[in-house]
């Protein structure tokens, strides 16, 4: 043990001198003259705004007091006179827009810009309560409902009936009266309207639908009763992720370096052992970030929090950066691959996020519990677990991968990435037990298919409703037959005569089993907010009795292999899209409780 | 330079692409960035905007009305969005947590035309979508409510805003601005930056990898290698381009002014192709050169885009058709510094010719 962390602690070392003395001794100044350049550079921008679509319309207006209702917005070329041709004609109380996308577009923006205009009046006016007349306070109560039925495919509620009052089943518990007094006085609830008054309007242009940070926390006037976006914290919370990926970028290239012109055969060749490599270049990297992140986190004030909730993704981070330096061909590849991993990774955390006030699936995004830790929501320990979960499973696995095949024959030969997957794979295949070790990788492959579904799950929500449960059901069920085959297709490939018939069936059973377990598992664990939506139930549909998905399972991986095993490795593809249709069409069959 | 050796290398790299799949991850990664800026933006505004999400189906929701009477009850009815049931809190309530109710409103007993304002309490679920909804309907109608006792206390008010009767409905213009405004010019640029990380790729793999004395030897020369490698990865972005404006045309989203834009873009691409060869040129070493190249890049994009007439928003103008000939002189503007770092490069390529590789 103690030699152990001797060795990483010596790895570690090397890899601080190498990085050290190999990079040339002006990037470091180079790069904080473009940091303190950043700096400047966002500070002239909040200045001057983004000049993206400026002059997008041109308006007619009849006097200078109008066109001061639009003079504001740089969208708008204002023009005195209302003769021309112009996306808009104001003259009030008329107003005219071309009729065109770009005049309708136009109007849409002119609405909003009158919005604030009619807000920024009553503001000032005297007697407050005349101009705000209505003040909403929201109470939030906490849902109650047991989600069984939900889960049992019942949960889209029937059309309320108008004609009597619905009971409650439990007892009526007593509600006091809220008090019909405001409780702030008229120059507190100005100060708060004033105040909302100098939001960003470059963010709210696009969608005016989303209100900002209400005016005095859950007490608001009527136009303000919209979900408020945090995109204050969003960006803060962006912060965070960018020096985890730049970070990353570092390490990957140091494994990448090794493999160059074999450098690092010296390295394997000593009595070192992968693991001790792999975690001893990995060491100062993972100081660097989280250094990087304590120091971040200052400015929030949640260090402690904020560290918990980055650190298994500063793991998932790296564990991944080690797998893509391992696997790369070229820095093009290496380039792209990382790119579009970060790309994933970070719209995985980043857009859930969004939803931090609206629903539940923000939380599987851990950068939620930060949005929650600087709003001062409080969050529980099982909502810890459940959006962090994933990340530290992955992040083991990934590394377990990666140490296992840390070796001359995966380093130093360059596959196409597919191939080298496979291999990957494969090398995780016994010859002796191979049943079970399909098992295995099935178990293991379930927290990755998990973060592809979730991540359709945000990607489809574009899609209108019925359509997009359809997609889901089907890229889902997708998902799924592609990690239950993987395994065996890697053999397959391999050593072509293992697929005997008997072979094939006992495969199948294997894969079955390992998927159910990893399934259920998981969803003991961490999966009871989710599958409460109908949304959850497309994914997870297959739960509910325990014969039909261990039938579909294995009717899944049963149709992949034998149609390989007919045709050959080459119909691979075909034979997924089939096993898929086949398990959507089952799961699709259960959500709507026979079609 | 013999420009038929640049082509050997310009074909030689785009077959490398080729055959690496690089430009498909590269085609993915733009669909997918383009896919989650519209789910941010249509995806967000169509959770919130009912109209969106009753299309299909056209539900009301039950709702408690508990507390004094009021004219607000009325209304509610009459929206026809709800179903309004007249209860008392506490059953409401309770009702509500078990999602008996999608709502519950509590309205006291304070005069329309009160000193005081009425304070209405909504009691609703937290982190729900159906809420989200639920309350953005009832939204519209605690607004029509706010306008009419606004009208009853009206002689209080002594501003006297201009009035502007704007139309009701403003229909199917929900998008224009994010799709001309946001996705047109994040689509065009990104293929323009792909392709100046691109080269760093190249170019330093090539020190790297020490195969630089091995091309050099052959009859290409290293300016002319580095200029095949250049053309290589300048080639793609405008087929790129077009490409996504093709996508955008066939999805019926007109874009006018292809010409210009597809200039706009080689020029400012082929600027940003330049700036990282020398970038990589000059570290010869992958990590620092993509290092100072990205951290250079957020900075001239951030400091471009807050310039007034820089060549993103003349993307957006240009695709809407509202832009005058201006453009031109900024595209020759571009030109000119384009033609310099051209000369520029072709100087510092035999500098390194001369110095690093004897």
């Amino acid at each position: 043990m103690l030699s152990a962390l001797r060795q990483i602690l010596t790895i570690s070392k090397w890899e601080v001198r190498r990085s050290a003395t190999t990079m040339p001794r002006e990037v470091i100044p180079v790069a904080a003259a473009l940091f303190i350049l950043l700096i400047l550079v966002t500070g002239f921008t909040q200045e001057s705004g983004i000049h993206l679509q400026d002059r997008m319309y041109t308006a007619g207006v009849d006097s200078a007091d109008t066109g001061a209702i639009i003079l504001g917005d740089p969208r708008f070329t204002v023009y005195l006179g209302t003769a021309g041709e112009t996306d808009l004609t104001i003259s009030p109380p008329n107003i005219r827009a071309a009729d065109t996308d770009r005049g309708g577009a136009a109007l849409k923006a002119f609405q909003t810009d009158y919005t604030h205009y009619l807000t920024a009046q009553y503001n000032r006016e005297d007697d407050l309560f005349a101009a705000y007349p209505l003040w909403i306070d929201l109470q939030y109560v906490k849902s109650e409902l047991d989600f069984t039925a939900t889960e049992a495919g019942t949960g889209v509620s029937s059309a309320p009936d108008p004609f009597r009052n619905p009971t409650p089943d439990r007892p009526v518990k007593a509600v006091p009266e809220p008090a019909k007094e405001i409780g702030y006085t008229r120059e507190e609830l100005r100060a708060g309207l004033v105040g909302s008054e100098g939001e960003d309007r470059t963010v709210s242009r696009y969608t005016d639908v989303i209100a900002g940070e209400g005016a005095l926390g859950d007490f608001k006037t009527p136009s303000q009763l919209t979900p408020p976006l945090p995109f204050d914290v969003i960006v803060l919370v962006f912060v965070f992720i960018f020096p985890l990926y730049f970070t990353s970028q570092f390490y990957m290239m140091s494994v990448m370096n090794e493999r160059i012109e074999r450098r690092g055969e010296i390295l394997l060749s000593s009595p070192l052992r992968p693991s001790a490599i792999v975690l001893g270049k990995m060491l100062p990297y993972l100081v660097v970030m989280i250094a990087v992140t304590t120091i971040l986190s200052l400015t929030t004030g949640k260090t402690l929090i904020v560290l918990a909730v980055i650190f298994p993704v500063i793991l998932f981070f790296l564990a991944a950066a080690l797998l893509i330096g391992m696997a790369a061909r070229s820095f093009k590849e290496l380039s792209f691959i990382s790119i579009f991993f970060s790309t994933v990774a970070t719209s995985y955390l980043f857009f859930p996020s969004i939803f931090a006030n609206i629903h539940v699936i923000s939380l599987i995004s851990p950068l939620t519990l930060i949005i929650y830790a600087v709003e001062g929501t409080a969050f529980t320990l099982a909502d810890y677990f459940y959006s962090t979960f994933l990340f530290w499973v992955t992040a083991g696995i990934l590394f377990a991968i990666c140490i296992a095949n840390f070796n001359e024959e995966r380093l130093f030969t360059l596959h196409p990435l597919r191939d080298k997957v496979r291999e990957y794979i494969a090398s995780a295949i016994s010859e002796k037990h191979p049943f079970a070790s399909l098992f295995g990788i099935t178990l293991f492959s379930i927290p990755f298919v998990l973060m592809a579904q979730l991540m359709l799950l945000v990607l489809l929500f574009n899609i209108p409703m019925p359509f997009s449960l359809v997609v889901l059901t089907f890229a889902a069920a997708f998902i799924e037959e592609w990690a239950k085959s993987i395994g065996i297709y890697a053999i397959a490939v391999e050593r072509p005569a293992f697929l005997t018939w008997r072979n094939v069936i006992l495969a199948s059973l294997a894969v079955m089993a390992g998927f159910l377990l990893g399934e259920k598992l998981l969803l003991f664990a961490t999966l009871a907010q989710i599958s409460e939506s109908l949304f959850g139930a497309a994914l997870f549909t297959s739960l509910q009795v325990i014969w039909m998905p261990l039938s579909l399972h294995f009717a899944g991986a049963f149709i992949t292999i034998s149609l390989i095993k007919i045709f050959g490795k080459r119909v691979y593809p075909i034979a997924l899209v089939i096993a898929s249709l086949v398990h959507g069409v089952y799961n699709l069959y259960f959500i709507t409780g026979g079609f | 330079m013999n420009f038929r050796h640049v082509y050997i290398i310009t074909k030689k790299e785009l077959g490398a692409i080729n055959a690496e799949k690089t430009i498909i991850l590269a085609i993915l990664l733009q669909l997918f960035i383009a896919m989650f800026s519209s789910f941010l933006i249509v995806g967000l505004a169509g959770m919130y905007d009912p109209d969106a999400l009753s299309d299909y189906s056209r539900q009301k929701y039950p709702v408690a009305y508990t507390g004094s009477p009021s004219p607000l009850e009325e209304m509610l009815q009459e929206s026809g969005d709800f179903v309004v049931y007249k209860m008392d809190l506490g059953t409401a309530v309770t009702a509500l947590e078990e999602r008996k109710l999608s709502g519950v409103v509590w309205v006291p007993d304070t005069a329309s035309d009160a000193d005081q304002p009425v304070k209405i309490t909504l009691y609703t679920i937290k982190n729900d979508i159906q809420s989200s909804v639920v309350n953005n309907k009832l939204r519209d109608v605690f607004v029509a409510y706010e306008e009419n006792l606004r009208d009853i206390r009206g002689d209080r008010i002594s501003s006297d805003p201009i009035v502007v009767n704007l139309p009701a409905e403003i229909p199917g213009t929900n998008f224009y601005e994010f799709v001309y405004g946001l996705l047109i010019p994040l689509l065009i640029f990104m293929p323009a930056i792909i392709s100046a990380a691109l080269i760093i790729d190249m170019i330093t793999e090539e020190f790297q990898h020490d195969t630089i004395e091995t091309l050099i030897s052959t009859p290409v020369t290293f300016s002319e290698m580095i200029w095949g490698k250049v053309s290589a990865c300048f080639v793609i972005v405008p087929v790129q381009a077009v490409i996504w404006i093709a996508l955008m045309v066939v999805n019926g989203i007109a874009v006018a002014g292809i010409v210009p834009i597809l200039l706009h873009v080689s020029v400012a691409s082929l600027l940003m192709i330049l700036f990282s060869t020398f970038v990589a040129l000059h570290y010869r070493e992958r990590t620092s050169a993509q290092f100072i190249f990205s951290t250079a890049v957020v900075v001239v994009l951030i400091g471009v885009l807050s310039l007034p007439a820089n060549p993103a928003n003349l993307i957006v103008l240009l695709s809407i058709g509202a832009v005058g000939s201006e453009h031109w002189l900024v595209l020759a503007i571009m030109t000119g510094v384009l033609a310099l770092c051209m000369v520029a490069l072709n100087r510092y390529t035999h500098l390194v010719e001369k110095t690093a590789l004897q």
